[in-house]
C-alpha cells in the first residue's frame, strides 16, 4: 500500500494563516503542523511510502517534511515523495483538482509496484490505523473503500454525504448537500486498488469523487464504505481550525495529543524547556518548548519559542513561533502567525465583534498576519485581519472592527 | 584539514551518589531536558568537528542509548560521525582503562589511519559553550605541543582542579593537580589539544612507567611541564562548570531559572542538541500554576510549582507544590504531595499527600554524610513514595524501592533501600 497526501490546498478561507504556506503546513496543536497527524498514522500504520502532492506554497511543507526523519521516512529504496506540478514538452499545466495530481504522477507512483493506493488529505486531525481499513477493504473485494464518519445534520452542507446499505456498499454520493438523508461523511480517505484506479485516470478527470469514484459507482462496481468513530476534524475554515486547537484544552478533550502507543510526531525544534518567570500565570492551556512566559495565559496555545512579556495577558488565543506579547499588552480572542510584536500596551481583539455578516467567517476573531508589528499603544478591532509584514505608518493607532490592513512584501520601503 | 575528537565519558561520577549509580556521569540529565554530554557533543559539530570518539567503562549503557548513533548531532554519517569506545579484549594491550591517559593509550589504533595533526581531548562531565576553533587556532600561532583550555576559578576552589601557572605568552610554568594551595587560579577544563606524533610518543613513554596513574592530570602534564615541553595554557573566559557534587549539580541547574541564566540556550547560532522523545507541549490544567521554573514539553501541570526544574513528561496532580527542586522524566507527583529541596529521578512515583523534605536540615545523611548534607533529598530512580509519607532533609530513597521498603516516616539523614539498592 503507497500513500498519496494531498497537500496542494491554499485554503483561501485560512486567510492569511494560508497566504504563505499550505493549509497542511499550518501549525496546530501548539507544535505540530497539521500534515503531521496524518504523516504519522502512515507511520504507525507501517505505510513506508508515502508521494505528498504539492502545489500551493510548497516550501514550508518540503522544509517541514524534508527527508521524513520523524516519521521514519528516510530509509533506503523508499520514503517520502514531493510530488509538485511539473513542466514537459507538451503540457504546462498546474494541478487542476485531485484526480489530475494524481494522473500528472501516475507513472511514478505506479512504478511503486502497490497493489493498492491510499489517498489521504493532509488537511485533517485524527488518529487513524489504515490497517484496519485495508483488512475490511480486502475482506470485501472493494475496488474502492470510501472512510466515512457520522457528521451533525446542520454540517452536512460543508462535506460530500455518503449513504451506505447496511453491508457498507456505498449506494449515493452527494457534494454538500443543504439537506440530506446521510449521516455519513466522506473522510477524503479513499483506498483504491491501483490498476482500477489507473484505468480511470486515463480519461484525465479534475475531481477524484466526480471522476472516479462516481463512474465506478454507475458502473456498478464495489465502492465501500468503512466507518470511523474516532475523532476526526477537518481544519479548512477559521472557526473549525480555531475550535479544534481550543478543545485540546478542555478538561476532557475529544482528542488526547499525548498517546504514548499513537504518538503524534514531528520535526524537533531544538528549544529549551518552557521558561516561566517570576510573575508567570499560566492555566487551561498548552505551551511549548522555548516559550518565554512572564504574564498572564488562559485558555490559549502557544508555540515554540513564543513570549509573553510582564503584565501581558493573552486569553483565548493562538500564538505562533517566536510571536512576541510585548509588557501589558492584551491579546483575546485573536490568531498570531509566527514572527509577528504585539508592542507594549496594544490590545489585539478590542470592542465588540462586527455585526456584519460578512465577517462571520472569522467568528468574532482577530487574525495577526506573520511578522506584522502592532506599535505600542495601538487598538485592534475583533474580526480585523492584519496583513503579512502590514505596517502601520501614517495609520490611526486605532483599526475598528471588521477592517483589514493589506500585507506587504518584507522589502518594501527598503528598496 | 580534518579533526577527530576524544571525548572521556567513564567517570564514576561517585559524589553525584544516586544520579550517577546507575549512569555513566555525561548521561546525568540536566537543564530540564538534557544530558550533561549534551554541551561538549553539541561544542564539537558546532566547532564543525564531526568525527568523535566517546570512552565509556562506567555503565555506559544510558550514555550509549542516549547517543545511539549520533543523530541529533548530525553525527550519522557515512565517513566520521560517533563512535562509542568502550574497553576490550584483544588488543595487545587490553584492559579496563587505568586512567584518563591510558584511555587514549588504548584507543590509539583509531589515529593511525586518520589524516589529521592534532588531537582534541575533551571531558564529557562539564556544562559550557566552547568554540574550539579558537582554541586550535591560539595551539597552532604558539606553536604548542599541547594546549590546555584553562578557566580562572576562586582561590578557595583551587584544591578541586589541576592548577596551571602560565607566563604572559601563555607558556605553561607548572602544574600542580588539586594543591592544597595556589598563587594561580587558572584551572584546567579537562580540554586538551595535542599534536598527535608527540602524544602518541608521550602515551607509549607514560605507558612504561611502573608508578604512573596515566592520568592526564596527575601524570602526564606535570611531567610534560618539568621537564620544558611546549606545554600551553588558552584562556577560556566564558561560563564553565563542573557538576561534580550533589550540591553543585544542584545549584547549577537552578542557576538556568535565573532572569539572566548563565549560558543561553535558545541561542539558535549554537543549538545545545539533544535526543528528545515525541512529547506534546505543556498542559497548564486549571488551577495549575508555575513560577520561577523550567517545564519541558510532556508536562501535565494541575498544581504548583515554584524555582524548579520539570524534565519531559513530569505530572503533578492538583493541590501537589514542587518547591525548589529537580524533577527528572516522567516523575508522577500525586495529589497534595509536597517536594522541597529534592532530587526526585525518572519514573518516581510520589504517593498522594506525601511530604518530602521538611524540618531540619542539620542531620547529614546516615550513609553519606559527605556528599549530602546541605539539606537536599535524593529519591532514586523509579522508587515508589508511599502516600502520605513524611521524609526529611539530607534523606536518601534509594532506586526501585517500594512502599513495603518503608516502615514509616523517614528522618532527617535518613536511608531507605531496597533489594535493588547498590550501596
Amino acid at each position: 500500500m503507497v500513500g498519496l497526501v494531498l497537500a496542494g490546498g491554499g485554503g483561501k478561507a485560512l486567510s492569511v494563516l494560508t497566504a504563505e504556506r499550505a493549509v497542511s503546513a499550518v501549525p496546530f496543536g501548539g507544535k505540530y503542523r497539521v500534515i503531521d497527524f496524518v504523516l504519522s498514522n502512515c507511520c504507525h500504520s507501517e505505510i513506508t511510502q508515502i508521494g505528498v502532492l504539492t502545489q500551493h506554497a510548497p516550501a514550508s511543507l518540503h522544509d517541514h517534511i524534508g527527508a521524513g526523519r520523524p516519521w521514519g521516512f528516510d530509509h533506503r529504496g523508499g520514503g517520502v515523495e514531493m510530488l509538485q506540478p511539473y513542466l514537459t514538452r507538451s503540457e504546462a499545466e498546474w494541478y487542476q483538482g485531485t484526480a489530475h495530481a494524481i494522473a500528472r504522477n501516475w507513472d511514478r507512483i505506479e512504478a511503486l509496484g502497490a497493489a493498492r493506493v491510499l489517498v489521504l488529505s493532509g488537511d485533517q486531525v485524527y488518529r487513524m490505523d489504515y490497517r484496519r481499513m485495508l483488512m475490511v477493504h480486502q475482506r470485501r473485494g472493494a475496488t474502492v473503500t470510501l472512510a466515512v464518519t457520522r457528521v451533525l445534520p446542520q454540517e452536512s452542507r460543508r462535506f460530500g454525504m455518503v449513504q451506505f446499505d447496511r453491508e457498507g456498499r456505498v449506494t449515493r454520493l452527494e457534494e454538500k448537500p443543504r439537506r440530506t438523508e446521510a449521516t455519513h461523511a466522506s473522510m477524503g480517505v479513499y483506498l483504491f486498488e491501483t490498476a482500477a484506479l489507473g484505468e480511470l485516470l486515463r480519461d484525465r478527470p479534475a475531481d477524484l469523487v466526480a471522476g472516479v469514484i462516481e463512474p465506478l459507482l454507475k458502473a456498478g462496481e464495489a465502492v465501500h464504505a468503512h466507518e470511523f468513530t474516532g475523532y476526526w476534524e477537518d481544519v479548512g475554515t477559521v472557526a473549525s481550525y480555531y475550535r479544534a486547537n481550543l478543545e485540546l484544552i478542555a478538561p476532557a478533550p475529544r482528542f488526547e495529543l499525548l498517546n504514548p502507543r499513537w504518538p503524534v510526531l514531528t520535526r524537533d525544534e531544538e528549544r529549551p524547556p518552557v521558561h516561566l518567570g517570576e510573575h508567570a500565570d499560566v492555566e487551561e492551556s498548552l505551551v511549548a518548548n522555548g516559550c518565554r512566559v512572564s504574564g498572564r495565559v488562559r485558555r490559549s496555545v502557544l508555540f515554540p519559542g513564543a513570549v509573553v512579556e510582564r503584565g501581558a495577558e493573552v486569553t483565548d488565543s493562538i500564538v505562533y513561533p517566536d510571536t512576541r506579547i510585548g509588557p501589558g499588552a492584551k491579546v483575546d480572542r485573536a490568531i498570531l502567525d509566527k514572527h509577528a510584536t504585539v508592542g507594549a500596551g496594544a490590545v489585539v481583539g478590542w470592542g465588540d465583534p462586527p455585526h456584519d455578516p460578512a465577517h462571520a467567517w472569522l467568528d468574532g476573531l482577530t487574525l495577526i498576519g506573520k511578522d506584522a508589528e502592532i506599535p505600542a499603544g495601538a487598538r485592534v478591532g475583533r474580526g480585523v485581519v492584519i496583513g503579512i509584514h502590514a505596517g502601520f505608518d501614517g495609520l490611526p493607532r486605532e483599526i475598528v472592527a471588521g477592517s483589514a490592513l493589506p500585507s506587504r512584501a518584507w522589502y518594501e520601503g527598503r528598496v | 584539514m580534518s579533526r577527530y575528537a576524544f571525548i572521556l565519558a567513564g567517570g564514576l561520577g561517585s559524589r553525584l551518589c544516586l544520579l550517577s549509580e546507575r549512569r555513566a556521569k555525561p548521561a546525568v540529565p540536566f537543564g530540564g531536558k538534557y544530558r550533561i554530554i549534551d554541551f561538549t557533543l553539541s561544542n564539537c559539530v558546532n566547532s564543525g568537528i564531526f568525527d568523535i570518539g566517546v570512552l565509556t567503562q562506567y555503565r555506559p549503557l544510558s550514555l550509549n542509548q542516549h547517543i545511539g548513533l549520533g543523530r541529533p548531532w548530525d553525527l550519522d554519517r557515512n565517513r566520521g560521525g560517533v563512535q562509542l569506545l568502550q574497553p576490550s579484549l584483544g588488543s595487545i594491550q587490553s584492559d579496563w582503562y587505568q586512567g584518563t591517559a591510558d584511555a587514549i593509550y588504548q584507543n590509539l589504533i583509531h589515529l593511525q589511519r586518520r589524516r589529521i595533526e592534532q588531537v582534541l581531548v575533551l571531558s564529557g562531565d562539564h556544562v559550557y559553550k566552547m568554540d574550539y576553533n579558537l582554541l586550535y587556532a591560539f595551539h597552532k600561532a604558539s606553536h604548542a605541543a599541547v594546549t590546555v583550555a584553562v578557566t580562572e576559578v576562586p582561590a578557595e576552589s583551587v584544591s578541586s582542579f589541576g592548577i596551571l601557572e602560565a607566563d604572559r605568552a601563555g607558556r605553561v610554568t607548572g602544574f600542580q593537580e588539586k594543591p592544597e594551595k595556589s598563587d594561580s587560579r587558572l584551572a584546567s577544563m579537562g580540554v586538551y589539544l595535542f599534536d598527535r606524533d608527540s602524544l602518541v610518543r608521550w602515551l607509549a613513554e607514560d605507558a612504561e612507567l611502573l608508578d604512573s596513574g596515566h592520568d592526564f592530570g596527575k601524570d602526564i602534564l606535570p611531567r610534560l611541564v618539568a621537564r620544558g615541553e611546549h606545554v600551553y595554557a588558552h584562556r577560556f573566559k566564558d561560563y564553565w562548570q563542573d557538576v561534580g557534587t550533589l550540591d553543585s549539580y544542584y545549584q547549577t541547574n537552578l542557576d538556568f531559572l535565573a532572569a539572566r541564566p548563565p549560558l543561553d540556550l535558545a541561542d539558535a547560532d549554537w543549538v545545545i542538541h539533544t535526543q528528545s522523545a515525541a512529547r506534546p507541549p505543556v498542559y497548564f490544567e486549571r488551577g495549575g500554576m508555575a513560577v520561577r521554573s523550567f517545564v519541558a514539553n510532556g508536562c501535565r501541570i494541575a498544581g504548583g510549582v515554584e524555582h524548579s526544574m520539570l524534565f519531559p513528561g513530569v505530572t503533578v496532580e492538583s493541590g501537589a507544590v514542587v518547591r525548589d527542586s529537580i524533577v527528572m522524566q516522567d516523575v508522577v507527583v500525586g495529589r497534595g504531595a509536597v517536594l522541597d529541596h529534592a532530587i526526585v529521578d525518572k519514573d518516581v512515583r510520589v504517593g498522594a499527600g506525601a511530604l518530602l523534605g521538611h524540618g531540619d536540615s542539620g542531620t547529614p545523611n546516615r550513609a553519606c554524610p559527605g556528599h549530602l548534607s546541605s539539606g537536599l533529598l535524593v529519591v532514586g530512580k523509579g522508587a515508589m513514595v508511599p502516600k502520605d509519607v513524611r521524609v526529611g532533609r539530607n534523606a536518601r530513597i534509594g532506586a526501585f524501592v517500594t512502599e513495603r521498603d518503608f516502615g514509616g516516616d523517614v528522618p532527617a539523614g535518613g536511608v531507605v533501600d531496597g533489594p535493588q539498592s547498590m550501596h
